[in-house]
């Protein structure tokens, strides 16, 4: 059984390293907490399930629309909420107006879909491969696979590319990056952009795989994702896929072998235990600060 | 200088959000103040339209709108028109106080119905009884409610009546003695059902080999359905609502757990379908009093469907129904005691027997609790809530 529930938890740790990527690009560039992105994550969902429905999209499609409307979302809400603020004000600003959007988008969808909870269509025919003792089912396979690629892809982009290099830059130093001649705005951009897609893409997936998507299902999703961002270490982009990872492990085997009363607690209670022994998480660097 | 442009602004939108409350509170004021008292019999609605138990007030009131103009229709009851009072309640403990004060007070209601939450029913009925007006529950299942007082009553089909029954059938007729039982912990309705539900489940000599528990509002069951799957169970008791229901089969197809689920009328609503698909199909099946569709020898039920889906476009659920009968029951026992004062028709009322409403056949015990039998075994079939089965209520 413990093998069966390890793939749970790898399923379930996937989703939450995709939005945990968000966060963890946002705070490395700018230091700004993004609690609006569990939000975008859940529009994701909406999106996807609204394309597969109203418009007979195949599912692989809805997925690629979902994370190119959330890209464009997540680029608004930059310009609208955080650019103006940026610079002017103290970093607090910038996350209380992203709790701000937070609300306003869940509460937006609210009115759009009602509260009530939807699924996605039977689009595919689920089996269930017996692998030994093990139950893996064909949309758990999917979920790891595409969860994978979107972080290798990620990975290569970071490394390997010009922009990843202005990202990285930016993430060193904004103004050094500024005075070498990068956009730092339009990185900046492409930062939101691209977290708001795999937050989608993992929107995406968590409503087929567990067949509901609601407007509130952003909110716990968003701080679960946060948790496993400062564990793997906040501004780390390996550390947020192994955070998740770690998180949703973590979950599982705590309900399979204590009680899932205290799924949630084991969650934040790693938070704060990371908090306190190491600050830095797993994969963070330890900033010494000049004051 | 921009600034003080902008504080102007501020200033200006404050201003009209100030006058729009103002206006809001006149505008719901005025209904009630053209009472001519002597003319018409109030009724004071108990129930939430917004915050989060809106999705029972505002089917409760739906159908207790429409049992009033149906009354109306039909002459009214004793030559007087019924009129309906509605304040949302926001299911909150304080307001629920001022405001059936108010209908008693102010509105001279002749009954309050609802609230569909024990707590505040409670709370109303306390009001009501000292103020010696009848309070009709069209929701309220837990303990301590009639017992308040002879001028409480309610017509939910009682937990602690039906479940025994519905163990009895469950462990003897169907033979599914191996039982699973899942309690989702952040839901109160849930807590209080499972002991129930074991206590019925030990009596009829069924045996429970595992017990799990989840969270309403969480989506990823993997662990316990696969914890349950090992325990290899013959059938899943889950106490909560709907939603949860339809992803914990979701999820048991999904691990290959070929299994049925009962539950209480907590699983009723027309999401349980919707959500469920297919992994739902004969397989969730719970008890309530009443069956909107495949049962033949409740025609009321049936009409009150269609008759409901033509007036608001939606189907009508449990608390429409229930507030539809309550409405209902009050103008007969008002009719028959040929009074519409409280401490005269709520003696008439105590006598109902077999009064066939929309929500099954009901009949209050010499404690006015109500008994509601034959219940309906109901299941999803094609989509559809549909009746499997009925069974009738063995009460010692």
């Amino acid at each position: 059984m413990i093998w069966q529930q390890l793939l749970n938890g790898l399923t379930l740790g996937s989703t939450y390293a995709l939005i945990a990527l968000g966060y963890t690009m946002v705070y490395g560039i700018i230091q700004l907490i993004n609690f609006a992105h569990g939000e975008i994550y859940m529009i994701g969902a909406f999106v996807g399930l609204f394309l597969v429905v109203n418009t007979g999209l195949n599912i692989g499609v809805a997925l690629l629309g979902a994370m190119a409307f959330c890209m464009v979302l997540g680029m608004l809400v930059e310009l609208i909420a955080y650019r103006p603020l940026r610079g002017r004000a103290s970093r607090l600003s910038g996350i209380i107006s992203a709790i701000g959007v937070s609300i306003f988008l869940s509460t937006l969808m609210v009115l759009i879909a009602q509260t009530n909870t939807r699924r996605y269509p039977d689009i595919f025919n689920i089996q269930t491969f017996q692998v030994g003792d093990l139950q893996v089912s064909s949309l758990q396979v999917i979920i790891l696979v595409v969860a994978t690629l979107l972080m290798i892809g990620l990975q290569l982009l970071v490394q390997k590319t010009r922009v990843g290099k202005a990202m990285r830059a930016c993430s060193q130093d904004l103004e050094a990056a500024y005075l070498m001649g990068i956009n730092v705005n339009r990185i900046i951009s492409f930062t939101f952009a691209i977290g708001s897609a795999l937050a989608a893409a993992g929107g995406v997936m968590v409503g087929i795989y567990y067949n509901a998507v609601w407007p509130y299902m952003g909110t716990m999703a968003g701080l679960k994702a946060f948790a496993a961002a400062i564990l793997g270490g906040i501004g780390s982009i390996p550390g947020a896929m192994i955070g998740g990872l770690t998180l949703g492990v973590l979950e599982i085997l705590g309900v399979a072998f204590l009680s899932s009363s205290y799924k949630d607690a084991i969650a934040f209670g790693i938070l704060i235990l990371v908090l306190i022994i190491r600050p830095q998480g797993i994969m963070g660097q330890k900033i010494t600060k000049k004051v | 200088m921009r600034f003080r442009g902008k504080a102007k602004w501020a200033l200006l939108v404050c201003l009209v959000m100030v006058f729009s409350i103002v206006a809001g509170c006149g505008g719901n004021g005025s209904t009630s103040d053209k009472s001519k008292d002597q003319d018409v019999i109030k009724l004071g609605f108990l129930g939430a339209t917004t915050g989060s138990v809106a999705n029972y007030g505002i089917p409760g009131q739906k159908g207790m709108k429409m049992a009033i103009e149906e009354v109306n229709k039909n002459g009214g009851v004793l030559g007087k028109q019924l009129e309906g009072v509605y304040q949302d309640n926001k299911g909150d403990s304080t307001e629920i106080s001022t405001i059936t004060t108010r209908y008693i007070t102010r509105d001279k209601v002749a009954a309050l119905v609802g609230d569909p939450c024990t707590g505040l029913t409670k709370i109303a009925a306390k009001i009501a009884q000292e103020n010696k007006v009848v309070i009709f529950s069209a929701g309220a299942t837990g303990n301590g409610v009639v017992e308040i007082g002879d001028y409480v009553f309610r017509n939910t089909l009682l937990d602690k009546f039906a479940v025994p029954s519905v163990v009895d059938w469950m462990v003897n007729t169907k033979g599914w003695k191996n039982i699973a039982v899942i309690t989702s912990l952040n839901n109160d309705y849930s807590v209080s059902l499972t002991p129930v539900f074991k206590d019925a489940i030990d009596k009829q000599g069924g045996k429970i080999v595992i017990e799990e528990s989840i969270n309403d509002e969480e989506t990823d069951f993997t662990a316990q359905i696969t914890k349950v799957k090992k325990a290899k169970p013959d059938v899943l008791v889950f106490t909560g609502y709907y939603r949860e229901a339809a992803l914990l089969m979701n999820e048991a197809k999904k691990q290959g757990l070929d299994i049925n689920l009962i539950g209480g009328d907590g699983l009723y609503g027309q999401d349980l379908a919707k959500l469920g698909g297919k992994a739902v199909e004969e397989k969730v099946i719970f008890y309530c009093g009443f069956s909107f569709s495949g049962d033949e020898s409740n025609p009321v039920s049936e009409k009150f469907l269609a008759d409901y889906k033509a007036k608001y476009n939606e189907e009508p659920d449990m608390f429409s129904a229930q507030y539809y009968d309550a409405i209902m029951i009050l103008a007969k026992a008002m009719k028959d005691a040929n009074s519409t004062d409280p401490s005269v028709y709520k003696n008439e009322l105590a006598k109902l027997k077999d009064y066939p409403g929309v929500s099954g056949n009901t009949t209050f015990r010499a404690d006015r609790e109500p008994i509601k039998s034959p219940i309906c075994l109901i299941t999803v079939k094609d989509g559809k809530l549909t009746l499997l089965d009925k069974i009738p209520l063995n009460i010692e």
